[in-house]
């Protein structure tokens, strides 16, 4: 039995007030396995971003638990790194300047910051990039400073918020591929939001399909299948279909959802 | 040809077509001058005018006398702008009980035109350099508390959780993060000072007219003995020096943050 990392306990997250409320989340409940790689995946407006930063520690649920290590979580913290869709890198600051802040945040001095950050740049592959400033790069190599920024400090879950939604459907491709490789390596607990069925297959030990708003679990799709795995694959192609319909349903729902508005 | 010959070429170059329509507008101002369609008694030509420049710094340092008591006042006086209105713009910018408080007073004193406080300064303070450092003061702190005060309100929130989610406490986050982040604004607002702080050393200079040093006062005494050329040269100086002290303080230090970083507008 692996161990459960993260435990999301009766979830729910309400908005606004009185006549402008709305339930963003209601009592969503599912495990994180230690050393998995988990994707959350809905249709938009579901409030699986919104899940990513009440684990993160940004905002609070209105109700239920959420327990990382069996403790709940209060406030952001480097026990989890969080990578951001729009990369949120710091442009006055190098790559290298970028990876070592979480370091030296806590406490390495600036040669040991140093050492740890540039075995992390490379790893993401942006070796001989150490001192250029985020505005040089482009958006994927944005991304990969911004993975390697959250992996330097070695947090004990990797919290993903669609990385790769801003990328050319090229690049995101090859991201998927290298972020692959690099969790081989880090064999790190990661908990992926993404709304691309074939990005989540591709990339999942478990999938958990989320329902239209108000978000709760609608299925909970284990993706048994070797690694590296092909994007034309028959189980590959079997499974995607299987999430596919799970996930059509549901857009359909919000789609109706949206029109009463 | 070497990578630095291109540049000096380059920097030659946009020098050259800065340069260019100062000099046509000379030329065309020379000659309606020297064939007499403008009379020069009213408009000096711009040859008389550098003879004068020429003769009030190098022959009777007289010009220089009056540059020199004006730069130490707008020095001062935009330097306790600067101090004092980044300060509370910060704190106004990072503290909401503190933005509550200000915020209302604020915006009802920056629409008041520094020259309308002068009066007041010259009754509380008398003819002298206070007052002039005062106005001077009072024009540069409101463009420098507001954008200062905007510039860290508008930080992407985003960029503060990325921060927190590494572990960063206030005193990180305020020198790492909000300090950086609203550059853009704090330049915007220190750009605006330099402007403003001229309008008010030349408006204070003439209203204190007691005061007998200072570029405008020299342009006001000029008024009293029909002196146009005298005039015309304060002109010059006070265009050339808000000019110089936005090259000589802004773009070195826009040069080493905000443009190195990416983060200034391409112009």
């Amino acid at each position: 039995m692996t161990k459960i990392k993260l435990r999301a306990i009766e979830v729910s997250k309400t908005f606004g007030t009185g006549k402008d409320e709305v339930v963003a989340i209601e009592k969503l409940s599912f495990d994180v396995k230690e050393n998995e790689f988990t994707v959350l995946v809905g249709p938009s407006g579901c409030g699986k971003s919104t899940f990513l930063y009440m684990v993160a520690g940004f905002e609070k649920p209105t109700d239920g638990r959420i327990l990382l290590a069996g403790k709940p979580i209060q406030k952001p913290g480097p026990d989890r790194g969080f990578v951001f869709q729009e990369f949120v890198l710091y442009p006055w600051r190098t790559v290298l300047g970028n990876v070592t802040f979480g370091l030296e945040i806590a406490g390495l001095n600036k040669e040991e910051a140093k050492k740890t950050a540039t075995r992390y740049i490379r790893m993401v592959g942006l070796e001989g990039f150490e001192n250029k400033y985020p505005h040089t790069l482009s958006g994927g190599m944005k991304q990969r400073v911004g993975i390697a920024r959250a992996l330097a400090y070695d947090p004990e879950v990797l919290l993903m918020d669609e990385p790769f939604g801003a990328l050319d459907a090229q690049t995101r491709k090859i991201m998927q591929r290298e972020l692959e490789k690099i969790m081989e390596k880090t064999r790190k607990t990661v908990l992926f939001v993404t709304h691309s069925v074939i990005e989540a297959v591709y990339l999942a030990d478990t999938i958990v399909v989320m329902t239209a708003r108000p978000g709760r679990v609608k299925k909970i799709v284990e993706v048994n299948l070797p690694r590296p795995r092909s994007y034309t694959g028959k189980q590959y192609l079997a499974i995607r279909r299987e999430v596919l319909n799970f996930l059509e349903e549901e857009v359909t729902k919000s789609q109706k959802l949206q029109k009463e508005q | 040809m070497g990578h630095d010959q291109i540049l000096i070429r380059r920097k030659l170059t946009s020098t050259f077509y800065f340069l260019l329509p100062f000099f046509c507008v000379f030329v065309i101002w020379e000659l309606l001058v020297y064939l007499g369609i403008v009379r020069a008694k009213l408009i000096p030509s711009p040859s008389g005018i550098f003879l004068s420049l020429f003769e009030g710094i190098v022959l009777e340092h007289v010009l220089l006398t009056h540059l020199w008591q004006s730069l130490i006042r707008i020095l001062l006086g935009f330097g306790l702008g600067t101090f004092l209105g980044t300060s509370l713009g910060i704190l106004m910018g990072v503290e909401e009980l503190i933005h509550k408080a200000f915020y209302p007073i604020l915006s009802f004193l920056i629409p008041v035109p520094t020259l309308a406080w002068v009066p007041l300064l010259l009754i509380i303070f008398g003819i002298g350099d206070e007052t002039v450092i005062l106005a001077i003061f009072l024009g540069s702190f409101f463009p420098i508390v507001y954008n200062t005060m905007n510039g860290i309100r508008t930080i992407e929130k985003k960029e503060i959780w990325a921060a927190q989610s590494m572990g960063a406490n206030r005193v990180t986050l305020f020198f790492d993060i909000l300090i950086p982040g609203s550059m853009v604004s704090i330049i915007t607002g220190l750009r605006l000072a330099i402007g403003y702080s001229w309008r008010a050393l030349v408006g204070a200079e003439m209203l204190a007219a007691g005061i007998s040093w200072g570029i405008g006062n020299m342009i006001y005494t000029a008024r009293a003995f029909n002196d146009i050329q005298t005039m015309f040269v304060g002109l010059v100086v006070i265009a050339v020096g808000g000019f110089l002290m936005d090259r000589i303080i802004m773009d070195p230090l826009e040069k080493r943050t905000i443009e190195k970083w990416g983060m200034s507008k391409e112009r």
